[in-house]
């Protein structure tokens, strides 16, 4: 056990400075150095080789990218010229929102997925199922936007309920938490795409455990279904949303970039999205790499959460 | 020759759910001693072919290695198609795939609109006799412009996932082949690249490479074939301690022969299934970067473009405008997936009849 997470993490490390690497080097390869950035427009060619030899861009790009991971282990991650602020600050600033927009949609897919998985899996081939089953391969085969954009129409502009973006007094994290009516149509986009994936695995996870001899043997004893619902069934078949929530995490981030930008949410997606706009090069870099870091570590604890929940899987 | 099957002469009797024969047409139902007969010359006489094909289907484990594998592999392709068309679903997916490319491609020769000059004259318009789904903001008819909308939408989508499975396929076959240190490293690399979020990869891409739909589909495909190796590589995994490929080694067969021969056509089905759904998820991904407005230059139409100025579109009322061109895009997408999941089921009862 120990031995399978000491390992385990050694190659998520491995795989974290990979991730790092391959981000700089696509970078470097799109444009990379943030010279016109930094000297404008008119900057002449020579001005910009000359502030690449003083920045460290001159040397090869082995070099750059040892330079870049070893700054960024100090959680250095570089400065924007375009908004001349350090790229850490800005994320700083940034995060909390983000944190809470996909955290807030990831407990509401849960709490809608797993109840409707497991339905779906006791009263299987039922009227309810198929429809449930066609309404979540409809969303899982719409884009983000278009299911946000329908959310604005019918909760925004014909129900009135909540407003179509949001507004712009949501400056901080803290005002983003108690106005849950402002943020409503960005969580329940992002939520919704996520219950799409979750409640597939859910049902067939649920089919799986329903088939397995605890169960009948809890009902051969006489438990009420209730009971097997709750004690056997549902703790069985959540193991495997441990994996899923991890293999999410890039689906969510890529729905924030996506939600954010659409809903004009001041968060990381937006500031990424603004970042590509003007080619803010060091931002891009920045949350390139902490996409991919957040992706590693978050398969790695759901990895490790998974032998710890179920003593039965070794993966040795 | 198992012996539940009747002695020579005996009306022979296909299970249920095999093969039957097309109604109106009285099949002639050949002894199972005729059908022994003709075991030699399956390919070779083109006449009887449905006499031929049901006591292979149910002959196929049982005739042993000199039985023959291409006829037993043949019919497990036989049997994953039939299994295939007989999935309502998959039936539904794949008329509307052949629809939309229909409407896509031949679509324009019938339903002439200019989509190069803008008409500030008639812009935004309602849904009327001259325009069926009225006009866009630039005064283009939005009818005309879904059709070529979804031309490059479909060639991206196919374009991207097609490269992505070669790539994949050559990528896991080899380094499921090489093993070892290689395999690891090369495993490891999949692993970094998987863990970048692809929107990030492609979306950083097109602040430079976006204008057309050739350096689209590169950047989509040269990114996204990490899933096919590694379904590769597993297949191959598993096929290559398989005794046909141990005979292959044994026999003097190469490296090469024994990639493209044996281990990547019998990988096949899990990378056809997988190409239905890169399909999708590249159609998905191009609208996402038109709507963030990183997609193909002007004026070249694309239907994430066409959903760029969607949210102004909602709140002035235009559903014209998003709607038709949103639900164009959902179906081709449900479609991809409902032929890939059809896909996975029929090659699933293929391998287990195998």
């Amino acid at each position: 056990m120990t031995g399978y997470i000491v390992r385990r993490c050694i190659a998520a490390v491995i795989i974290a400075i990979g991730v790092a690497a391959v981000s700089y080097a696509l970078l470097s390869f799109t444009g990379g150095s943030p010279a016109v950035a930094a000297l404008g427009t008119r900057a002449t060619k020579y001005t910009v080789a000359i502030w690449n030899k003083q920045h460290g861009y001159d040397h090869p790009l082995v070099v750059q990218i040892v330079d870049y991971i070893w700054n960024l282990a100090q959680f250095k991650f570089g400065y924007s010229y375009r908004q001349g602020q350090s790229v850490g600050a800005l994320l700083n600033e940034n995060a909390g929102r983000t944190a809470y927009l996909s955290g807030a949609a990831l407990v509401l897919a849960l709490v809608i997925a797993i109840p409707l998985g497991i339905a779906q899996a006791v009263k299987r081939n039922s009227i309810g199922d198929y429809v449930a089953t066609a309404a979540t391969f409809t969303l899982y085969s719409m884009p983000a936007f278009f299911l946000g954009l329908i959310l604005i129409q019918i909760f925004a502009l014909d129900l009135h309920l909540v407003p179509a973006f949001v507004p712009d007094s949501i400056t901080t994290t803290w005002q983003a938490v108690i106005h849950p009516l402002q943020l409503a149509l960005p969580i329940l986009t992002l939520a919704g795409l996520t219950v799409a994936g979750f409640s597939r695995y859910m049902r067939s996870s649920a089919l799986d455990v329903l088939a397995q001899d605890y169960i009948r043997l809890a009902r051969a004893k006489g438990l009420s279904e209730r009971m097997v619902l709750t004690r056997h069934l549902l703790r069985n078949a959540c193991l495997p949303i441990i994996t899923l929530i991890g293999l999410s995490i890039p689906g969510l981030l890529a729905g924030n970039i996506i939600t954010e930008a659409l809903f004009n949410y001041p968060g990381l997606g937006l500031l990424f999205y603004d970042a590509l706009q003007s080619l803010d090069y060091p931002v891009l870099l920045a949350y390139t790499v902490i996409g991919g870091l957040l992706t590693v570590v978050g398969n790695l604890i759901a990895d490790i959460a998974v032998t710890v929940a179920d003593p039965r899987i070794r993966l040795d | 020759m198992t012996e539940s099957d009747p002695p020579s002469g005996g009306d022979y009797k296909p299970p249920p759910g095999d093969f039957e024969p097309p109604e109106g047409e009285v099949a002639p139902r050949p002894s199972v001693a005729d059908s022994i007969g003709e075991l030699g010359d399956t390919m070779m006489s083109p006449a009887g072919q449905f006499g031929l094909q049901r006591p292979f289907g149910d002959l196929g484990p049982e005739t042993g290695p000199e039985g023959g594998e291409v006829q037993i592999n043949a019919s497990g392709w036989r049997l994953a198609l039939r299994e295939f068309f007989s999935n309502r679903l998959a039936i539904v997916g794949l008329g509307v795939l052949v629809f939309f490319v229909l409407l896509c491609f031949v679509g324009p020769l019938f339903y002439h609109t200019n989509q190069t000059v803008t008409n500030p004259l008639a812009t935004d318009a309602a849904p009327n006799a001259g325009h069926l789904l009225g006009t866009d903001d630039n005064g283009f008819d939005e009818f005309g412009r879904i059709m070529v909308g979804g031309q490059t939408a479909l060639e991206i989508g196919f374009f991207a996932a097609f490269m992505a499975t070669v790539i994949g396929t050559l990528y896991g076959a080899i380094s499921g082949l090489a093993g070892g240190l290689v395999d690891a490293v090369l495993m490891r690399f999949v692993d970094v690249l998987l863990s970048i979020p692809l929107l990030f990869i492609v979306l950083v891409l097109a602040t430079r490479y976006s204008a057309t739909v050739l350096s689209q589909s590169l950047i989509i495909g040269l990114f996204s074939w990490q899933v096919p190796s590694r379904l590769v590589r597993g297949e191959v995994l598993t096929l290559r301690v398989r005794d046909f490929v141990a005979a292959a080694r044994i026999m003097g067969g190469t490296q090469t022969r024994l990639v493209v021969r044996h281990l990547i056509p019998n990988a096949l089905s899990v990378v056809i299934v997988n190409i239905t759904f890169l399909v999708a998820d590249s159609i998905l991904l191009i609208a996402a970067l038109g709507f963030l407005g990183f997609g193909l230059s002007y004026p070249i139409a694309s239907w994430g473009d066409m959903l760029g100025n969607a949210d102004n579109a909602v709140t002035s009322g235009y559903w014209w405008l998003v709607y038709p061109v949103g639900g164009c895009l959902v179906l081709v997408v449900m479609a991809c997936n409902l032929v890939g999941d059809a896909l996975r089921d029929a090659f699933d009862v293929r391998l287990r009849r195998r």
